[in-house]
C-alpha cells in the first residue's frame, strides 16, 4: 500500500479512433461488418503513449505541453473519468479536481442548491457542505447573490461557483487544470492562495496550465508532455526553459514573411557583440525591407515569451526604398540570469501595421539568479533592478 | 503502429458487490440528483406537481372513454377506470424511468468528463425522480377509490413485493438503456416509439387473458415481468385475491436477472463512456 497522496503512473497508454466523428447505427453496423468480414481495421490514434511517473506525497508537479499533447487525457485518466487502455494507475488517497466544472450546476436551481449539488457529486457529505457554506460563499463572493437562480448570473460567477466549492475540499491528491482560465485576476490569485494553502498542508499537486509563469512559481517538479509522450520531467525551471525554448522555436517560423515591410534578420548583443549581462550594455539590430520610401513607426520590445513586453522602445524613422539598418541601444539592460524574447512590430502613421508584431529573435542573459520572489506572487519578479535593503532601528 | 506489450493490457475487473457498496455510500448523490430533477422540473411549470397526476389521470380518461366501447374489457367486476388507473401507475413508473433515465448519462456526459463518481446515480436517481410521481399519482388513486365508492384490498404481503420486482425490473431496462444509447445514439430516436408499442404489449388498457392466451402466459411474463405486476395490483386490490404464483414467480426470477445482467453490461460498457462523448 502506498502513503497517502503518492501517485504512481506506470506504463499508461489511452488510444481514440482516429476517424470517428458520427456515432450513427448505420456506422456502428458497417464497423461490425467490417470486422467480422476481416478486412479494413479500426484507426487509432495514441493519445498517450507509455507515460511513467510516481509522484511523491506532498510534491507539486507542473503539466506542461502545447494544445492536444495529451495532458487533459491524462488527467481524466488520473481522476478515474477515463480508464487508460494499457498500463496501471495506482492513486491512494481522495483524489480531487479543481476543474472548470460548469457543467454540473444547474441553471434552473439557485446558487445555494447548487452549493450542495455540487458538494455531494464531488463526495462532499452535506453536513460538511453545510459547515463550510459561509466560506465557499465568501470565497466565490456571491453573498448577493446565493439565493438567485444560477441562470441569472454571470459567467464569471457560475465559474466561481463551481471553483469555490472544489476549492474546500482535503483530498490528497489535487488535480487543478487551467484554473487560470477563471475568474478575474483577483479570484485567480485567490484560487492560486487556495492551492499553497492546500499545498502547505501536505497534499500532492498535478497542476496543468498554459500560464508557464504560475506554474513555475507554484511547482517544484516539471512534465512535459508532446504528442502522448513524455519528453522531459525534472526540477520546473529546467523543464520550462526547455518548453519554452521550443515553442518559441517554432513561433519564429511563423513570423510574417509578406507585407509591406519585411524583418530580414535581427541580432541581439551585449558588450562587443559579446553575450548580453544584467545591467550591462545591450543592443539589438534589424535589418527591415521595405518596398518603397516610408514613414514608419519601429517598434521593439523585450520579453519572456508573450506579447506583452515588460518594456519597448518606439521610435518614428523614414524606411528608404529597399533595406534600412535599425540599431536599438540600452546602457544597462534591466533583466535577469534567463531566456528573453525580442519582440518587433512596424506601423504606418496612421498606426496600420506594416510589419505584424511577432517575436523575431531570442536571447540568453547572463548574471545572477533573481532574489526569490515571495510564495504568493505569482508571476515571478520578471525584472532585474539594483536595490540595497538595511535595517534602521528609529 | 506500435503499441503496449500486450501484459500491460488494462482489465477493468468488475465486481458488483464493490460497486453496490459505493453506490450506497454515495447514496446522498443519488438523493441530490433526484432532487435537483425535481427542483428544475416544476421550478419552470405553473401547475407544478400537479403535471405528475395529470398524466395518468388523462391517460386514464382515453382509456376509459375509447377501449370498453372497441373491446370487451374484462375487468372482473371492477371499475374499468379503477381497473386502467393501476396499470397506467406501474406503466407511467417503467415508461418515464426508461425514457428520462436512459438519457441520463448522455445528458450529464459534459459532467461525467470532469468529476469522478459512480455513473450509475444517474439512471438511479431517475428511477427515483419517477418514483416520486408515482407517489403523488398514489395519492390521486385513493381519491379515485373515495369518489368511486369502491373499498379497496390492501394485502401488506403482496404489494410490497409486486412494487419490488416493478422497481428492480426498471432499473435494470434503465440501466441498460442509459449504457447502450452512449454507444447507439439513435436509440434516443428510437426509445418513444419502442416505449409506445411496449403501452400496448402490457395489459394496460386490457387484461392479461385479452392480451395473451393462458398457455403463452408464463412464457410472456418472463419476457415481461411488468405484466405480471399489473395483473398481480389488480387481483390483489381490486378482487382481493392473491396473485398468480407461478406468473408472479417467473416475473420476480426474469425481473432480478434483468436487473442483475443490466448492471453488469451498465459496468461493462461504462469504461468506454468518456472516450466517446
Amino acid at each position: 500500500m502506498l502513503p497517502e497522496g503518492t501517485i504512481a503512473a506506470r506504463h499508461i497508454w489511452k488510444r481514440f479512433h482516429a476517424d470517428r466523428q458520427r456515432m450513427l447505427l448505420r456506422d456502428e453496423l458497417e464497423r461490425l461488418r467490417h470486422r467480422f468480414s476481416g478486412k479494413g481495421r479500426d484507426r487509432w490514434r495514441w493519445a498517450l503513449q507509455d507515460v511513467d511517473f510516481m509522484v511523491e506525497p506532498g510534491q507539486s508537479v507542473g503539466l506542461v505541453g502545447i494544445n492536444g499533447s495529451g495532458k487533459s487525457t491524462l488527467l481524466k485518466i488520473l481522476t478515474r473519468v477515463m480508464y487508460p487502455y494499457a498500463g496501471r494507475l495506482e492513486l491512494s488517497g481522495r483524489v480531487g479536481g479543481l476543474i472548470e466544472v460548469r457543467a454540473g450546476i444547474h441553471p434552473d436551481l439557485t446558487g445555494a442548491e447548487n452549493i450542495y449539488l455540487y458538494g455531494s457529486l464531488l463526495g462532499l457529505p452535506r453536513r460538511t457542505v453545510a459547515k463550510r457554506f459561509d466560506s465557499i460563499v465568501a470565497f466565490a463572493e456571491l453573498e448577493q447573490a446565493v439565493n438567485r437562480q444560477v441562470k441569472f448570473y454571470s459567467s464569471g460567477m457560475q465559474m466561481r461557483l463551481g471553483f469555490a466549492v472544489a476549492a474546500f475540499l482535503e483530498p490528497n491528491v489535487l488535480l487543478v487544470d487551467e484554473v487560470l482560465a477563471v475568474g478575474d485576476s483577483t479570484f485567480q490569485q485567490r484560487c492560486l492562495d487556495r492551492m499553497r494553502t492546500v499545498l502547505s498542508q501536505g497534499t500532492t499537486l498535478v497542476f496543468v496550465s498554459h500560464d508557464l509563469a504560475s506554474v513555475e512559481a507554484t511547482c517544484e517538479r516539471g512534465v512535459w508532455l508532446h504528442n502522448g509522450v513524455i519528453v522531459d520531467d525534472g526540477p520546473v525551471r529546467q523543464v520550462l526553459a526547455e518548453y519554452r525554448q521550443s515553442i518559441e522555436e517554432s513561433a519564429e517560423v511563423s513570423a510574417p514573411t509578406s507585407g509591406p515591410v519585411r524583418l530580414l534578420k535581427t541580432t541581439t548583443a551585449g558588450e562587443r557583440g559579446g553575450m548580453p549581462v544584467t545591467q550591462g550594455p545591450f543592443e539589438v539590430t534589424l535589418r527591415l525591407e521595405s518596398d518603397k520610401v516610408r514613414t514608419g513607426s519601429v517598434c521593439v520590445g523585450v520579453s519572456d515569451g508573450p506579447a506583452t513586453p515588460f518594456f519597448l522602445s518606439r521610435r518614428e524613422l523614414q524606411l528608404a526604398s529597399g533595406e534600412t539598418e535599425v540599431r536599438v541601444c540600452m546602457p544597462r539592460l534591466p533583466l535577469p540570469r534567463g531566456r528573453f524574447y525580442c519582440w518587433v512590430g512596424v506601423q504606418d502613421v496612421k498606426g496600420n501595421d506594416l510589419l505584424s508584431w511577432h517575436p523575431a529573435a531570442h536571447f540568453d542573459v547572463a548574471g545572477p539568479d533573481l532574489d526569490i520572489a515571495p510564495k504568493a506572487v505569482v508571476r515571478l519578479a520578471p525584472l532585474h533592478v539594483e536595490a540595497t535593503m538595511q535595517v534602521e532601528h528609529p | 503502429m506500435i503499441g503496449p506489450p500486450p501484459e500491460l493490457r488494462f482489465k477493468r475487473r468488475i465486481r458488483l458487490l464493490a460497486s453496490l457498496r459505493e453506490v450506497w455510500r454515495r447514496r446522498e448523490l443519488v438523493r441530490s440528483l433526484a432532487e435537483r430533477e425535481l427542483r428544475a422540473r416544476y421550478k419552470q411549470a405553473i401547475l407544478g406537481f400537479a403535471w405528475a397526476v395529470i398524466t395518468p389521470l388523462l391517460l386514464m380518461l382515453v382509456f376509459t372513454l375509447v377501449f370498453p366501447r372497441v373491446a370487451k374489457v374484462n375487468t372482473s367486476g371492477a371499475p374499468y377506470p379503477l381497473f386502467a388507473y393501476l396499470g397506467l401507475l406501474p406503466w407511467a413508473f417503467f415508461s418515464t424511468s426508461v425514457s428520462s433515465g436512459g438519457q441520463s448519462i448522455l445528458t450529464n456526459m459534459t459532467l461525467l468528463n470532469k468529476v469522478y463518481c459512480p455513473r450509475e446515480v444517474f439512471p438511479i436517481a431517475s428511477v427515483g425522480v419517477a418514483g416520486t410521481d408515482s407517489a403523488v399519482a398514489v395519492v390521486v388513486l385513493c381519491l379515485l377509490f373515495v369518489v368511486t365508492g369502491f373499498v379497496p384490498h390492501l394485502d401488506a404481503v403482496w404489494i410490497p413485493l409486486l412494487l419490488l420486482v416493478q422497481v428492480v425490473f426498471t432499473l435494470g431496462v434503465t440501466m441498460v438503456m442509459s449504457a447502450v444509447i452512449v454507444y447507439l445514439r439513435d436509440l434516443r430516436h428510437a426509445l418513444p416509439i419502442i416505449l409506445q408499442l411496449g403501452l400496448f404489449a402490457t395489459p394496460v388498457a386490457l387484461s392479461l387473458d385479452d392480451l395473451v392466451p393462458e398457455r403463452w402466459q408464463p412464457l410472456y411474463v418472463a419476457i415481461n415481468p411488468l405484466a405480471a405486476v399489473i395483473e398481480g395490483y389488480r387481483r390483489t386490490i381490486l378482487l382481493g385475491l392473491p396473485p398468480d404464483g407461478q406468473l408472479t414467480a417467473i416475473a420476480t426470477v426474469s425481473a432480478v436477472l434483468v436487473l442483475i445482467g443490466g448492471y453488469a453490461l451498465f459496468k461493462r460498457l461504462e469504461t468506454g463512456f468518456a472516450d466517446v462523448a
